[in-house]
């Protein structure tokens, strides 16, 4: 139904909506499609006051989509209005409310009614991310730099994700101001983007610029740039983090894949106890390792080809070096088929260890061990992501380190049409939001949507003192 | 005719328009409301433009009019509310706001409610309830309907008062019971023994074990009314356990009295190793024949998140034979996953043992899961199928090639 464009009299609403089809739900469906069409607030009026007459009453969800309505044209008395009669009308308001009043109050000059609905909020549930949002834009739109960053502290405490939105308003909203405590507080943003291994965009990014240049007395220059794989920035010549982990870090994380994803709930899941600890063994007696190969997802790469062909290629394209190669594969690999040929698998043999896992065991996770195992240098091949496995972790911070090692570590095998096969390299510097306290390195993307999890942003924004 | 005196009610107590209805006018509701609007100067002049006599806010001076009776009401009770009553008022708005919420939620669903991790969690949960009470309504709804509709029809039949003369023994369901138990017992002597793997408990959130347990029962009455039963044992089965309450809840006083085997000790104690088979879906062998003198476990085990492998862990760790059903070599398989609810399963088993026909037992997977029967090699399926794909203005067709690449490996 089309909602009318000049407020009605009750007789002209009751005609309508005996002429609806379901007269129950009439006004509920006449307020959404006027929020649909943002028809103007007399409108809905006329048809809550024939409502209240034929009623007496008025329901609630009639009354939040009124608020909606006034929500989104800004109505600020309006809102008030509707906010006294629910104040007195139920003991308490549900999430929905409270967020719409909110938003609709922190955008007037009322904002602070919005700050005291807040807390109301607070003494019965955990407010939602946007109501926080719109408090703290709220604040630091009239410069409450110091309320609004009390907001923020909050949040973070109460494990609420705050939207890049609000991260992005603390920088375009204290651009120019001095202040130590201000600046410190900025920073530890930039900081949280590290920790938490956040990219901003590009408008995101371009506050972060702004709001450095325009410190007073800093001389702070930012530029955009791209970072040479060898990890030095073209702009201010500095060296970026290494994407190694620390020795803590390493051991750390070699520690968790082995208990989270070797063994999990039930050893039995992914392999036997026998074979891990065959396995153990196999490579102790061998180490270190350079590079190590995921045989079977190699040998698919090319799927017009005899499968060990595409082992074979991939082995002595990797063999060239001098390079100590240890191959995972399956048990059935060894039976010959007319994939798997005999006298080819023997040959591969003289080139690289192999281990042979049962066929109904995983060999990813051995893979992961093995690299481990091996040290920091020693990488690993394979097209697989290793979601699954990373999702067998069960920490936040451990995955992060996952992804980082994995970054660090992991040659992905393309296929091209002449030359055989070509290496992905893995990055050699760290991918992440740093500082060395006269030099900011930001990494951002280019678009606002996200992007895969596996990549990271190439281009950078570098900021230095002059 | 109600919500009209209500209506006259709330003008009443607004005190509005005392001289109205003093004068008792109770007719004409809407002329007299309009004409307040007029602010009292009565006129009852048409001529006037419909936005002049329209009072917009009218509805503000009606909500909050209707209030003040109510906030005296209200005001005897305590301000301050403890933190399950809280809860209670925040579910109430909820509903008023149209959230999937039950209408009635008693003392213990509120504790599990507020003891729920997350917001999502929360919503999860409510939802949960509120279908179930939709359910429930509804059932009782159509129980009433039933029992109306049958003493309408006792009413007749005593009016035209038949005297009723069959030939056939009417069996009541008490005789059909005894010729099940006496079947059931006889297959607790020289039945075919099925073995539920009760050590899962561990692993299911509590409403996966009562659907377990659900299941189960199902599958123990379909086993008691075929013609031919399995003998069936509950091992690994604890005393007190999530499962033991959750039968009891089931079967209340017949628990003690069901014609199955339970036992605490491991079915690698009761039977011999090499005549166990482990029915598991993450099995790679594939299940070509029933055989009759083996014995068939299967894991009490309802997996509504993922976790793949654990029954097949449970049969490694034992070393067992495993087995899974040949389900992509029977049926073209479209969507779902490959395990079963343990009554299909039961069921299926059932059928095998009695007719050997696969393609009978198979008819018990849920048709949502599978396109048809294989009749043809998979290959020329798979030339049907892209044929069928492409009349169809090829939309995806991608997908269910995909779909197809999936169920289908290249060996």
């Amino acid at each position: 139904v089309q909602p009318p464009e000049k407020p009605l009299q009750a007789e002209e609403w009751n005609k309508l909506r005996e002429d609806f089809q379901s007269p129950e739900i009439f006004e509920e469906v006449m307020l959404n499609n006027m929020i649909r069409c943002n028809s103007p607030v007399d409108v809905a009026k006329s048809l809550l006051t024939q409502l209240a007459k034929r009623n007496g009453d008025i329901a609630y969800n009639v009354l939040v989509k009124y608020l909606t309505l006034c929500v989104r044209q800004g109505q600020v008395s309006e809102i008030l209005d509707v906010y006294d009669i629910m104040k007195a009308r139920f003991k308490i308001l549900e999430s929905g409310a409270y967020n719409l009043l909110i938003r609709g109050l922190s955008n007037s000059n009322q904002w602070r009614m919005a700050l005291t609905v807040l807390e109301e909020v607070k003494k019965m549930m955990i407010p939602s991310r946007t109501s926080y949002e719109s408090c703290i834009k709220a604040a630091s739109r009239h410069q409450e730099m110091k309320l609004a960053f009390e907001l923020y502290n909050e949040m973070l405490a109460k494990d609420v994700v705050p939207t890049l939105d609000v991260l992005q308003s603390f920088f375009d909203f204290s651009r120019g101001m001095k202040g130590a405590e201000l600046q410190k507080e900025l920073f530890g943003i930039l900081l949280y983007l590290r920790e938490n291994q956040i990219y901003p965009h590009k408008t995101f990014m371009r506050s972060i610029k702004l709001w450095f240049e325009s410190l007073p007395g800093g001389n702070w220059r930012g530029h955009l740039t791209k970072i040479k794989d060898s990890g030095q920035c073209p702009v201010c010549n500095h060296q970026l983090e290494d994407s190694n982990l620390t020795e803590e870090e390493y051991s750390n994380l070699s520690e968790r894949i082995i208990k989270d994803v070797i063994h999990g709930t039930d050893t039995f899941r992914k392999t036997t106890p026998e074979e891990l600890e065959a396995f153990q063994t196999f490579v102790e007696n061998r180490l270190p390792f350079d590079i190590v190969i995921d045989g079977l997802n190699v040998s698919h790469i090319k799927s017009r080809r005899m499968q060990c062909e595409n082992l074979f290629d991939a082995v002595n394209s990797l063999a060239k070096e001098n390079a100590r190669l240890l191959v995972l594969g399956r048990k059935h690999m060894l039976m010959n088929s007319s994939n798997w040929k005999t006298e080819i698998m023997k040959e591969m043999q003289n080139k690289a260890d192999f281990f042979f896992a049962e066929n109904i065991s995983e060999d990813d996770a051995f893979l992961l061990y093995a690299t481990l195992r091996s040290g920091k240098h020693c990488r690993f091949v394979t097209r697989d992501f290793l979601r699954d496995h990373k999702a067998c972790l069960s920490d936040t911070l451990t995955r992060h380190l996952f992804r980082k090692w994995q970054r660090g570590h992991q040659i992905v095998l393309k296929k091209k049409l002449f030359l055989c096969f070509s290496q992905q390299p893995a990055f050699r510097y760290d991918c992440v939001v740093q500082t060395t306290g006269d030099t900011w390195h930001i990494p951002y993307k280019d678009v606002f949507e996200e992007k895969y999890s596996y990549q990271v942003p190439r281009k950078w924004l570098c900021i230095h003192q002059k | 005719m109600q919500s009209a005196n209500m209506l006259l009610r709330r003008i009443v107590r607004s005190s509005v328009l005392p001289f109205a209805a003093q004068h008792g006018m109770k007719k004409d509701l809407l002329l007299l409301s309009r004409t307040l609007s007029l602010s009292l100067c009565l006129k009852q002049d048409k001529s006037c433009e419909p936005a002049e006599k329209l009072d917009l806010d009218e509805w503000k001076k009606v909500m909050k009019s209707g209030l003040q009776e109510e906030v005296i009401e209200t005001a005897s009770e305590p301000k301050e509310l403890s933190s399950l009553a809280a809860a209670r008022e925040t579910l109430e708005m909820w509903r008023l706001a149209g959230r999937a919420v039950p209408e009635n939620i008693s003392e213990e669903q509120l504790k599990t409610f507020m003891e729920c991790p997350s917001k999502s969690a929360k919503k999860k949960y409510l939802k949960y309830l509120h279908l179930r009470e939709l359910h429930k309504k509804n059932d009782k709804r159509k129980m009433d309907e039933k029992r109306e509709r049958r003493l309408e029809a006792q009413d007749q039949a005593s009016e035209t008062d038949e005297t009723k003369n069959s030939s056939f023994i009417c069996l009541w369901s008490h005789t059909m019971n005894k010729a099940y138990n006496w079947r059931a017992a006889q297959s607790m002597i020289f039945g075919q023994p099925l073995v539920f793997d009760m050590s899962y408990e561990k692993e299911m959130s509590f409403r996966e074990v009562s659907n377990t347990v659900r299941q189960i029962v199902m599958s123990e009455s379909s086993n008691r009314r075929s013609v031919d039963p399995f003998h069936i044992h509950f091992c690994n089965f604890k005393d007190d356990s999530l499962y033991h309450r959750e039968f009891i809840k089931n079967y209340r006083e017949a628990w003690d009295k069901l014609l199955i085997t339970v036992t605490d000790q491991c079915y690698t104690e009761i039977f011999p190793k090499d005549k166990l088979i482990y029915l598991t879906a993450d099995s790679p062998k594939v299940m070509k024949t029933f055989e009759h003198d083996k014995i068939y476990i299967v894991g009490s085990l309802v997996d509504k998140s993922i976790k793949t492998g654990v029954s097949l862990a449970r049969a490694k760790r034992l070393g067992l034979e495993t087995a899974a059903l040949p389900l992509e070599k029977y049926l073209l398989w479209s969507t779902g996953a490959k395990n079963l609810t343990l009554d299909q399963m039961m069921h299926i088993l059932l059928t095998l043992k009695d007719t050997a026909d696969w393609k009978k037992a198979l008819e018990f997977v849920p048709k949502r899961k599978y396109c048809g029967f294989v009749n043809k090699p998979v290959k020329e399926l798979k030339k049907t199928l892209d044929l069928i794909n492409t009349l169809k203005l090829g939309k995806g067709r991608e997908k269910v090639e995909k779909q197809f690449a999936k169920n289908y490996p290249k060996k």
